[in-house]
């Protein structure tokens, strides 16, 4: 009897906590913050002043958010609240405009920019921004024996856009011209410079903050410190960040009280959030989703402007992909149009070039490869391939990270198609796209077998090291939105005009003198107009060589209810959201 | 019995190490550089280097053969696994490659959360599993039993994330009744004691955030629940049977005893034998296989953290994680063996 007892009050006890559950919503409210006394005593919950809560569910948490030493989008959505560049970019554009900066003026030979400093802002911890300030945050990110330049911490962004670190970085100084204004000295011209100012990872914290935190600065317990329109709160990981309006901002208020991230990793219960209004907005929906999205008369969908592409790329060790006429008939053989009609939808642009139409040197004058596959089989005809490709043979040796040879020159393997095992903003289904592509070689004679390599940081580090033996499905998202950092970051990254271009693993082995050479000009050109047209050449040739095979370029959607305006989606760096208005 | 359960607690050293070897090597053998993937896409080769040698990674995994043939007993010794095993013997179980965060720090917030999650689901499926195995044997090839056991098969072959995503839509889109994800409305507030909501709540008298807290759990429960309540019906309803058969039950029920004091007193208990084995290894289960329930609902715990670590190759991530999961699993399957003790007189450990 004891146990049927038991089983009794348990089973009374699971009902009765679903009954509670079940009571009607309760208002939330907010408790004091935890009391220092170690006995715990009740805490009465007492009414909070309506708050005016903007909740965006994401798919993942941030990794951390101290922005120089990250490379993640969910990191950057946080601190772009939390923290100012210099510049920032334009609102819905990719032009830099002042921010914590009035201005920057280059000398003649751009080799220095004075920089006007704003006046009056305070930093979060109520600190003031001034020259030091900045000296102090680029001086930690550059130098390597920076007392705050932490050896477990990476700063890889500044040496990807600034060169280096130490002696090796483009920046060789920055000086205090007075308390307002800082001079930065390149060690030559660099045509994008505001445009890597204004990146979301050279924003100014405080240092007084990072002085007083150490590493800890950017954890989860001490968040970030800067001088933007919001405040850091609190960050329970992998449930939700939150920030708060900066009464002070030098810009005006924000319109709204609280901003909560809040993760929701699966997309479908994401959504589901949305309709069920436990959240405000979203993004990376399914396509089901998004198509009922557009039939919610409670919901409306923005799109991020394009700046991204998706490419199919040949490994240059295949003898065959040496051949540009093999490399036509591949660029002829896969219907693009029908592809992005299918899998992007109408959110999807397909790619006649590297570039993104809304990025300076977007050359439209190029003639895209039109469908056809007769035309393919010809192209493989006149290569020496009349009845189609299916095998290719290795052209020299090629070893892994270790020096072992993986292929042996002269080898023959079967074509292979390798497809992206997950998916990315530039493309929604991988796999499906991917069969869709061999499917349309396979009927121009060129038979690819559709090859998984691994997942994620296994197909990156075959590609890293040039082993995916075949073509490749991969993509580009721009970082500053300046054709720089798109295309020499593939096709040049010389650094000077005599320097010899040499065949990169990670780029499919592929080299192009003239186009590197064309990339550096444009670099160290602070002209935009000579920029452009010397970028407009370089996609031309790039082109003509099909080195890849753009496939498209995709408008990440964002839904939101109907009560959220104001939200401004970037095509580069972090949202804006202190227009952001929620109606009752 | 205090001398079993030291023998005991000593064998789990052996099985704890033997799972730090396995994990430690099966993670080395996928490929992928952690390096890499901390670094992503633009990393120099420099800097993947000096990752690699700052984390450890440039040392072999286990000994140094190299240095011992030069008589460098030091560097003999000095591979991952052994300076991972120093850490461990001082409570250190590293930080994350990715976040840079101590392993610790990230455990205690998220495995009380699994806890909390599994041992609900847990209470649910023993509160209801049982019961229903009972009435099923007791109402033999009658309707109940039938309705029962069809839902249990039901309830076996559903697959937790279409179940969830039902829940979601049934609950929280269009009842209302249930918010989606996390485990409490983040402007709430709850002073940490055990990290367990429901306990913490309780504890310090916030009895709206216990109500909260609750229905944040309900619909992970439901849904993570399912599977162990049908298999502990179907268990406890087959064991039932076996026992019914035996003859003492025949005495009982012959020295005219009425059929409930048959089925609790002299039935269950014997009954509840392997029912117990079971419930020990879905706790463990439901500990270690949250993660489909915890991505559904957004539940903060263990599972998707180290499910990402994985892809991310964030390896002292994945080391922590699966040995505080295999630390979990032995623990529970020696209280399972010490309750058999309980149940039965007949079993004595020495």
């Amino acid at each position: 009897m004891k146990l049927l007892r038991v089983f009794t009050a348990l089973t009374v006890g699971a009902l009765l906590l679903g009954l509670i559950a079940c009571r009607p919503t309760a208002t939330p409210t907010t408790a004091p913050p935890p009391a220092a006394t170690a006995a715990p005593t009740p805490v009465p919950p007492t009414k909070a002043p309506e708050v005016v809560r903007f909740i965006f569910g994401r798919g993942g948490d941030s990794v951390q958010l101290d922005a120089a030493i990250v490379t993640d989008g969910e990191s950057f959505r946080v601190t772009g609240q939390c923290l100012e560049p210099l510049y920032q970019y334009e609102p819905g554009s990719t032009k830099p405009v002042p921010a914590l900066a009035e201005e920057c003026v280059p000398n003649e030979a751009a080799t220095e920019w004075t920089c006007k400093l704003r006046k009056g802002v305070k930093f979060h911890d109520g600190t003031d921004f001034n020259a030091d300030a900045v000296i102090f945050n680029f001086e930690r990110w550059r130098f390597t024996n920076h007392p705050y330049h932490f050896p477990s911490q990476v700063f890889e962004y500044y040496e990807y856009m600034w060169g280096g670190f130490d002696d090796a970085s483009l920046i060789t100084a920055v000086e205090k011209v007075d308390d307002y204004t800082v001079k930065f000295t390149l060690a030559q011209p660099l045509a994008p410079f505001l445009a890597n100012l204004a990146m979301d990872m050279f924003a100014i914290s405080s240092p007084t903050a990072i002085q007083k935190y150490g590493e800890k600065y950017g954890m989860p317990e001490v968040g970030c410190v800067g001088t933007g329109p919001f405040k850091f709160k609190e960050w329970v990981e992998g449930d939700h960040i939150t920030v708060v309006a900066n009464d002070e901002y030098w810009g005006g208020r924000p319109k709204i009280d609280e901003i909560v991230w809040r993760v929701i990793p699966d997309d479908s219960a994401r959504f589901l959030a949305l309709k069920a209004g436990d959240i405000h907005a979203t993004e990376q929906a399914t396509v089901e989703d998004l198509a009922a999205a557009e039939a919610d008369p409670n919901l409306y969908i923005l799109t991020r402007p394009a700046l991204n592409t998706a490419y199919l790329a040949f490994n240059y060790k295949i003898k065959e992909f040496q051949d540009v006429r093999v490399r036509r008939a591949v660029a002829h053989a896969i219907n693009r149009q029908a592809l992005v009609q299918n899998f992007y939808g109408k959110y999807g642009l397909v790619a006649k070039t590297f570039l993104p139409p809304l990025v300076m040197g977007y050359n439209d004058a190029i003639q895209d490869w039109e469908y056809n596959p007769n035309l393919s089989r010809q192209l493989l005809a006149e290569a020496g391939f009349p009845d189609g490709l299916s095998e290719v043979t290795i052209a020299e040796d090629v070893p892994d990270a270790g020096g072992n040879i993986v292929y042996k020159a002269g080898d023959k393997i079967p074509l292979k198609f390798y497809y992206m095992p997950v998916t990315r903003f530039y493309y929604p289904s991988p796999k499906e796209i991917g069969e869709a592509m061999a499917a349309d070689l396979a009927k121009a004679g060129i038979n690819a077998q559709l090859e998984l390599a691994g997942d994620w940081p296994t197909y990156l580090s075959l590609r890293r090291n040039g082993l995916l033996m075949g073509l490749y499905m991969l993509g580009w998202g721009g970082d500053n939105g300046d054709p720089d950092n798109f295309l020499n970051y593939f096709f040049g990254g010389l650094s000077s005009e005599d320097e010899v271009k040499e065949p990169a693993g990670r780029e499919g082995w592929y080299a192009n003198q003239e186009v590197a050479v064309l990339l550096y000009k444009a670099l160290v050109n602070p002209n935009p107009a000579e920029r452009e047209a010397l970028y407009k050449q370089a996609e031309q040739l790039l082109h003509d060589d099909v080195a890849r095979i753009w496939i498209a370029h995709n408008q990440t959607p964002l839904i939101f209810s109907k009560k959220v305006t104001g939200y401004v989606p970037q095509p580069v760096g972090a949202d804006y959201y202190r227009w952001v208005e929620i109606q009752p | 019995m205090t001398r079993y359960l030291i023998r005991r607690l000593i064998s789990m050293i052996p099985t704890l190490l033997g799972v730090t070897v396995i994990v430690f090597l099966l993670l080395r053998l996928i490929p992928g550089d952690p390096a890499v993937a901390m670094l992503g896409e633009h990393a120099s080769q420099e800097n993947v280097q000096r990752i690699r040698e700052q984390l450890g990674l440039n040392r072999p995994l286990f000994l140094d053969r190299e240095a011992l043939k030069q008589g460098d007993l030091k560097g003999f010794l000095d591979s991952q696994y052994i300076r991972f095993l120093g850490r461990l013997v001082q409570g250190d179980l590293g930080a994350s490659i990715h976040r840079r965060i101590p392993i610790a720090t990230e455990l205690r917030q998220r495995f009380p959360a699994t806890v909390e999650l599994a041992l609900a689901a847990m209470v649910v499926a023993v509160a209801l599993g049982i019961p229903i195995g009972i009435i099923s044997a007791a109402r033999r090839n009658t309707w109940i039993d039938s309705l029962s056991m069809v839902g249990a098969l039901i309830g076996v072959s559903m697959p937790i994330f279409w179940l969830g995503l039902m829940e979601i839509m049934l609950f929280a889109v269009i009842l209302n009744w249930f918010p989606i994800g996390g485990r409490l409305d983040h402007a709430m507030e709850v002073r940490r004691i055990t990290g367990l909501l429901l306990v913490d709540t309780v504890l310090t008298g916030q009895w709206e955030a216990f109500v909260d807290a609750v229905k944040h759990l309900a619909m992970p429960v439901m849904a993570l629940a399912t599977i162990p309540l049908a298999i502990i019906a179907r268990m406890t309803r087959a064991s039932m049977l076996e026992v019914l058969q035996e003859d003492y039950i025949r005495t009982a029920r012959a020295k005219g005893l009425h059929q409930r004091l048959v089925l609790f007193r002299h039935a269950l208990k014997n009954a509840l034998l392997p029912v117990v084995t079971i419930i020990g290894l879905q706790t463990g289960n439901l500990l270690a296989g949250a993660i489909l329930t915890e991505t559904i609902f957004a539940w903060p715990g263990i599972g998707k953290w180290v499910y990402d670590a994985i892809i991310g190759r964030d390896y002292p991530v994945v080391q922590g994680g699966t040995l505080l999961i295999a630390l979990v699993f032995v623990l529970v399957n020696l209280l399972v063996d010490i309750s058999y003790a309980a149940l039965d007189p007949r079993i004595h450990y020495e």
